[in-house]
């Protein structure tokens, strides 16, 4: 036991405080005594509490300190005095930390006895204290943060399955990877975390003890368990209202998606309660993410990164959605609304890829912008010069050439015309699909695929040696560019 | 022992070094000293043993308020007026004078009244260093007792205190200077040259004096061991006074106590920490907490440049300074008179440490 963990009881937190001498706040501590003698004698591994008040001018207290320090002593607390600074700068210079409270002293004497008999006390306290603040009823992440970092007094936060804050803050870095209980130890204090476990670790519980409340680290994280068992409920009780939600605003998509007539009475009714507008113009979207992100859980946060009234709603890979103008919409506010989904998309650091259809009318136009979008978002996956997002305007023929690559006689054929490419080491494909997407630009090339570009001027070399063409001339280079093109995609 | 003119300087050094940073400023005391010395005029200081054992000899000093001395100076007749009023009183007369208390200026200006009134001067006062208090004089000490005594003040009251204890006597003194002038001349009944021997402290002027040749033989920021050997005594520390703190002190029989104060320096040598508890003298040296001095040695803060000693008065923070032991006069090493001058006689709950 040492003079530290006893600064990080409760009381003691709150009421006493280091003067000087904290060079010595770790030597053992073996008792608590109370004195009301000037000439007391301290014993091994004792804190001396002085219980009557002595002025701060008293020499004793530098007489103390000295026998403290020949005695081997833990420290000194006095009762409501400002020493001297010739006596805090006697405790630094015999590095005996001196304390002093405005608090009754022999209270502290009992706290820091019972921790000294029985340290387990204060960790049953400190869960019970959480179990009480927190076991009644749900409460969302700010309540819980609030709750723990009062009980800590230490910074709290909830973060997320990624490591980024939900609620609180701390500096400390989650190791995503372990699933367990997690203790750090940082500059200056203890990094605790606990994750929050629906299947995989949905949210984390980190709490950050500093200075004195670092010697307390050992029963914090009971208490961090008993708060994330709270977040868990409070998940728990909220997915399956996201869960109930998500599956029929998906269905009712689903239904739209395959309307090939004008919509019956019943879905107009059931697009008008989800608050959908068939009316009026539409510009349909797709976000495609990894298969290991959960979308339910995320999509409000999806719908408050796009920052446009959007539906969105939970579909195939990720989110399909759109967004509704009352009237056609002029090219420019297209242009404005890729490039607000185009930021939105930078911000969600999901992994995603994305596509944006174009503006179509009424229903039947909802499905197809919806449709131009699916097919957009596929393309972008394989787009990273274009940051994994594509917009139906920019592609125009392109994709209209592209979907005819994906036809089951063009791939075979793509596939023989590089295959002496693939039969050598360097990634040839791509890098001529790459110098041919850059108009034969080695430094773009270089850059895209970040080699040097004597590399790629090399690879070029080498490509039109091995397949035995020229890529100066137009027609072998539309070929190549299709046949390589198809292959990359086919393969991803 | 004769003084000449030339003897002032080490005597004033002397002196002031024994008040143990109490006793009162030396200036004035010094200048009339020097002026009554000018023109190659001597006076001569004898050991009490050379006297007629039935000689009678008066102690006299200013007592009260040192600061208000040099404030408001004397009149020149206070103390024929306090001598006259104690030959009365006890119908003896006076054939020399003697000093109540060798630290301060009360070390050199009996030598000027002696002089003045035509008396003989004993070597010898009644405290050896310097002292706060009229009941902690050596008389008192032995039981010979303070009472009778007289007092007499700038203003032209004199008083005779005639009987009462010791404790009394202070008590009365403090009172009637508390309402007077701040500051009065004192003169104690004449004691017999013979008696001297077992109720003073002998030989402490021409001590002052050998004590105040040797320290200005060293000169200017001597070095520590030569400073050591100069005063007979010991360094406790030599630094730069990081905190000078002041309050009142516990008071006693319902009037104020003296000042109180901490002055802490740090030793250039090993950055210890020295404390010094003072009251009108420096009484305990504390080094890193441990008691290391206390009166009734002298303790001294000498200016570490020039050698004066720094009273209590006026130390501050940011000197640099010298802190010194004197070992105490071997009169208040009597286990019987001890009491009387220890650390518990101030307050100060600790037991004397001693040079030895």
């Amino acid at each position: 036991m040492s003079l530290r963990r006893v600064l990080a009881l409760p009381g003691w937190a709150v009421h006493v405080r280091l003067l000087a001498g904290e060079a010595g706040l770790d030597r053992p501590l073996a008792t608590v005594q109370a004195t009301l003698d000037a000439s007391h004698l301290p014993a091994v591994g004792e804190l001396t509490v002085v219980a009557r008040p002595v002025a701060g001018t008293d020499w004793q207290i530098d007489a103390l300190l000295r026998r403290c320090a020949d005695a081997g002593a833990t420290g000194v607390l006095l009762s409501g005095t400002e020493p001297l600074t010739a006596s805090r700068l006697l405790a630094d210079r015999l590095a005996v930390p001196l304390l002093t409270t405005g608090a009754p002293p022999l209270d502290l004497l009992v706290e820091a006895r019972l921790l000294l008999a029985a340290p387990e006390v204060d960790r049953a306290d400190l869960l019970l204290a959480t179990h009480r603040a927190l076991g009644d009823r749900l409460r969302p992440p700010e309540e819980v943060v609030a709750v723990l970092r009062r009980l800590l007094r230490s910074p709290v936060a909830v973060l997320d399955d990624r490591g980024a804050p939900l609620a609180g803050e701390v500096t400390g870095r989650v190791r995503l990877d372990e699933a367990v209980p997690q203790r750090t130890e940082v500059d200056g204090g203890v990094f605790l975390a606990h994750p929050v476990l629906l299947q995989r670790p949905a949210m984390w519980l980190a709490a950050e003890l500093r200075g004195n409340e670092a010697a307390r680290a050992d029963v914090v994280p009971p208490a961090l368990a008993v708060a994330a068992g709270a977040l868990q409920r409070w998940l728990l009780a909220n997915r399956l209202e996201l869960e109930r939600d998500a599956r029929s605003r998906t269905a009712l998509l689903g239904d739209l998606l395959r309307l090939d007539t004008e919509p019956g009475a019943d879905l107009r009714r059931r697009v008008a309660d989800a608050g959908w507008r068939l009316g009026g113009w539409h510009v349909g979207l797709h976000i495609g993410v990894p298969a290991a992100v959960d979308t339910v859980a995320r999509t409000q946060e999806v719908m408050r990164a796009l920052e446009v009234e959007a539906v969105v709603v939970e579909h195939g890979d990720g989110w399909t959605g759109w967004v509704t103008f009352d009237h056609e919409p002029t090219a420019e506010r297209v242009r404005a609304l890729a490039t607000r989904l185009q930021a939105a998309h930078r911000a969600l650091h999901l992994g995603a890829h994305m596509g944006v259809g174009r503006p179509h009318p009424r229903p039947e136009g909802l499905v197809a912008t919806v449709a131009e979008a699916l097919d957009a978002a596929r393309l972008a996956a394989t787009r990273p010069e274009t940051g994994h997002f594509l917009h139906v305007d920019q592609l125009g023929m392109a994709q209209l050439l592209l979907e005819w690559t994906r036809t089951d006689t063009f791939e075979p054929a793509a596939r023989a015309l590089v295959a002496p490419l693939r039969s050598v080491p360097g990634d040839l494909v791509r890098t001529l699909s790459a110098y041919l997407d850059a108009e034969s630009s080695i430094a773009e090339t270089a850059t895209v695929l970040g080699v040097h570009r004597n590399t790629v001027a090399a690879r070029i070399a080498r490509i039109e040696q091995l397949l035995g063409v020229d890529l100066s001339r137009p027609d072998e280079r539309l070929a190549l560019h299709l046949a390589s093109r198809a292959v990359i995609l086919s393969e991803e | 022992m004769r003084i000449t003119a030339g003897d002032v300087a080490a005597l004033e050094r002397g002196v002031a070094l024994l008040g143990s940073g109490g006793g009162g400023d030396t200036v004035t005391a010094a200048v009339l000293l020097r002026k009554l010395l000018a023109d190659g005029r001597s006076l001569f200081v004898r050991p009490a043993g050379e006297l007629p054992p039935d000689a009678r000899v008066v102690p006299i000093g200013v007592v009260g308020a040192t600061a208000a001395f040099t404030e408001k100076l004397p009149g020149g007749g206070e103390f024929a007026a306090a001598v006259a009023a104690v030959e009365r009183w006890t119908g003896e007369r006076a054939d020399a004078l003697m000093s109540i208390e060798i630290g301060g200026l009360n070390g050199l200006l009996p030598l000027v009244v002696a002089e003045q009134l035509g008396r003989g001067y004993v070597d010898a006062d009644l405290s050896g260093r310097g002292l706060p208090r009229l009941d902690q004089f050596s008389v008192a000490a032995t039981g010979r007792g303070v009472a009778p005594a007289a007092l007499a003040e700038p203003g032209g009251q004199v008083v005779v205190l005639a009987a009462g204890s010791d404790v009394v006597i202070e008590r009365g003194t403090r009172a009637f200077l508390a309402g007077s002038g701040g500051w009065a001349a004192f003169a104690l009944a004449p004691i017999p040259a013979g008696e001297l021997a077992g109720c003073s402290v002998p030989g402490t002027t021409s001590g002052a004096l050998e004590l105040g040749r040797r320290v200005l033989a060293v000169g200017e920021s001597p070095p520590r061991d030569a400073l050591e050997a100069a005063l007979a005594g010991s360094v406790l520390a030599r630094g730069r006074v990081l905190e000078v703190a002041r309050h009142l002190g516990p008071g006693q029989h319902g009037s104020p106590g003296f000042g109180r104060g901490s002055v802490t320096l740090a030793d250039h040598r090993d950055g210890a920490l020295l404390r010094l508890e003072m009251e009108n003298e420096y009484l305990l040296a504390l080094r890193d907490g441990a008691p290391v001095a206390s009166t009734p040695d002298v303790l001294s803060v000498l200016d570490h440049r020039t050698g004066v000693p720094v009273s209590c008065d006026a130390i501050r923070t940011g000197v640099e300074v010298d802190v010194v032991r004197l070992a105490a006069a071997p009169f208040w090493r009597d286990p019987r008179w001890l009491p009387v001058v220890r650390p518990r006689a101030y307050g100060i709950d600790s037991d004397p440490v001693g040079a030895e």
